[in-house]
């Protein structure tokens, strides 16, 4: 679906991302790891033209993104979750959920209602439909936050650290979550500390670090046989 | 004892008070329609003072500066008298010859509105940069543009936190419609003013006019100040 080829974005004078390369296939989950600043987030953030690449070419689906592509479109097709949730607070969950499929998509309110009904029932939510954000734990607010996500239809999601804002005893639901999307088919590309679900459900992992992609391959490569120093002494520090 | 005798404020009262009614419609209408005026500029000059558009972004300071360096009064005189003047000069200029001229209540609303829109503004601005950036992000990532996320998303956050603080605008609003005796609007103050000047009744007139005045501003204020409570302990 995407074709990165030496990606790199600048923001001034700091180099946040050198060098980019790499495919993303349909159906693939690729977790990405590395020490905070390695630029992983910037990196996620360039797929959905959030921050447009200073220099190299991104493709998805072989249009390029740059700052003249309709980065709506492209948004409507590639879904953003984001490590502080960003649930809209004056809505209810459910008006959450089906505000964009109404807005954009011109959905008809039953039937975005009855979307976003069986959304929350996959998220296990859906006695909360009525309420407000504020009122849900972190884990509720995230896991409404796929739901929201999910009901524009997208190709596929990406996950800018969806459990770091998380208690710790929250954060099994929303992998839990995420795994069950994974096996769904759905494609993936999470920015993630949680190496445990890295290990377990990505098809690829990739260990950036300074605006590089250090090393990458399947996790049991990646996390029981490490090539590269730099990894090697991340996966000592997190493991 | 005897010139305590010459107070008549039953007589004031019966001749000024109908009157007065009729004053309070009209300041009113000059509030509402001035502070939706002043609402719906603020917003505007707001947002194009958030735009990148240097060109926009100067003209608004420029103006801002104007309208805040010069007093409302001289402003509602400025409208009433000059600016007619102004346009009928300008249409000559292009060999149009016409007579424009505006009427008070108009002119009043319009100073009402520009000049508190100006001072609104800085308050709207400053709510719109409060509300967290995440939610135009998550916003734009569900395929919003750039002004859908901020007329839908980010605007209608930023009114309802600074909802206190546009009330006291408005309470201060309906006092300042007092100004707008200068250009001839019939409000309380003018009606006051003719009234005790016929009669000689100051001392009660000018009683009734400031008690006029409370009899809005003190139900109103405590209506705003009981909306903050609300919105405080209501805060989802």
């Amino acid at each position: 679906m995407f074709n990165i080829y030496k990606l790199g974005k600048k923001f001034g004078d700091l180099d946040v991302l050198k060098s980019i390369s790499m495919n993303i296939e349909k159906g693939e989950v690729v977790c990405i790891i590395g020490p905070s600043g390695s630029g992983k987030s910037t990196f996620l953030r360039c797929l959905n033209l959030l921050e447009v690449p200073t220099s190299g070419k991104v493709y998805y689906n072989g249009i390029i993104l740059d700052a003249d592509l309709d980065s709506k479109k492209l948004r409507r097709e590639v879904g953003m979750v984001f490590q502080r949730f960003n649930l809209f607070p004056m809505f209810t969950v459910l008006k959450n959920i089906t505000y964009a499929p109404i807005h954009i998509n011109h959905m008809k309110k039953e039937a975005a209602r009855e979307l976003a009904m069986s959304l929350l029932e996959k998220v296990g939510l859906a006695d909360k439909a009525d309420v407000y954000p504020a009122t849900l734990s972190g884990g509720q607010q995230q896991r409404v936050a796929i739901a929201r996500a999910l009901a524009m239809q997208p190709n596929m999601l990406l996950f800018d650290e969806p459990t770091s804002a998380l208690d710790p005893e929250l954060v099994g639901d929303v992998l839990e979550v995420m795994k069950q999307l994974a096996a769904d088919g759905m494609t993936m590309v999470v920015v993630t500390h949680e190496m445990g679900f890295a290990r377990d459900v990505a098809d690829r992992v990739i260990f950036m670090d300074k605006g590089y992609i250090v090393e990458e391959g399947p996790p049991e490569k990646i996390f029981n046989n490490p090539k590269h120093e730099r990894t090697q002494a991340f996966l000592a520090r997190v493991l | 004892m005897n010139t305590l005798m010459q107070l008549h404020f039953g007589k004031a009262a019966e001749l000024l008070v109908p009157s007065l009614m009729h004053g309070f419609g009209v300041v009113i209408q000059a509030t509402v329609l001035g502070f939706l005026l002043a609402t719906i500029i603020g917003m505007m000059i707001a947002i194009g003072r958030l735009s990148s558009l240097k060109i926009i972004k100067g003209i608004l300071y420029v103006f801002l500066e104007i309208i805040r360096g010069t007093p409302l009064l001289v402003q509602l005189v400025y409208i009433y008298y000059v600016v007619p003047l102004l346009i009928n000069l300008l249409a000559s200029l292009f060999g149009y010859k016409i007579d424009m001229q505006i009427a008070p209540l108009t002119a009043g609303i319009l100073g009402l509105g520009v000049n508190y829109g100006c001072y609104m503004s800085e308050v709207i601005r400053g709510a719109i940069i409060a509300v967290d950036s995440g939610q135009t992000e998550a916003a734009l990532v569900l395929g919003f543009g750039k002004y859908q996320a901020l007329f839908r998303i980010v605007i209608p956050q930023a009114l309802r936190s600074i909802i206190p603080s546009l009330g006291n605008y408005l309470v201060m609003m309906v006092k300042d419609t007092s100004l707008l005796a200068y250009v001839a609007v019939n409000e309380l103050l003018l009606r006051t003013q003719s009234f005790a000047s016929q009669t000689f009744f100051t001392i009660e007139s000018y009683t009734y006019l400031a008690l006029a005045y409370l009899v809005i501003s003190i139900p109103l204020s405590h209506l705003v100040k009981f909306i903050e409570y609300k919105l405080k302990t209501n805060r989802r």
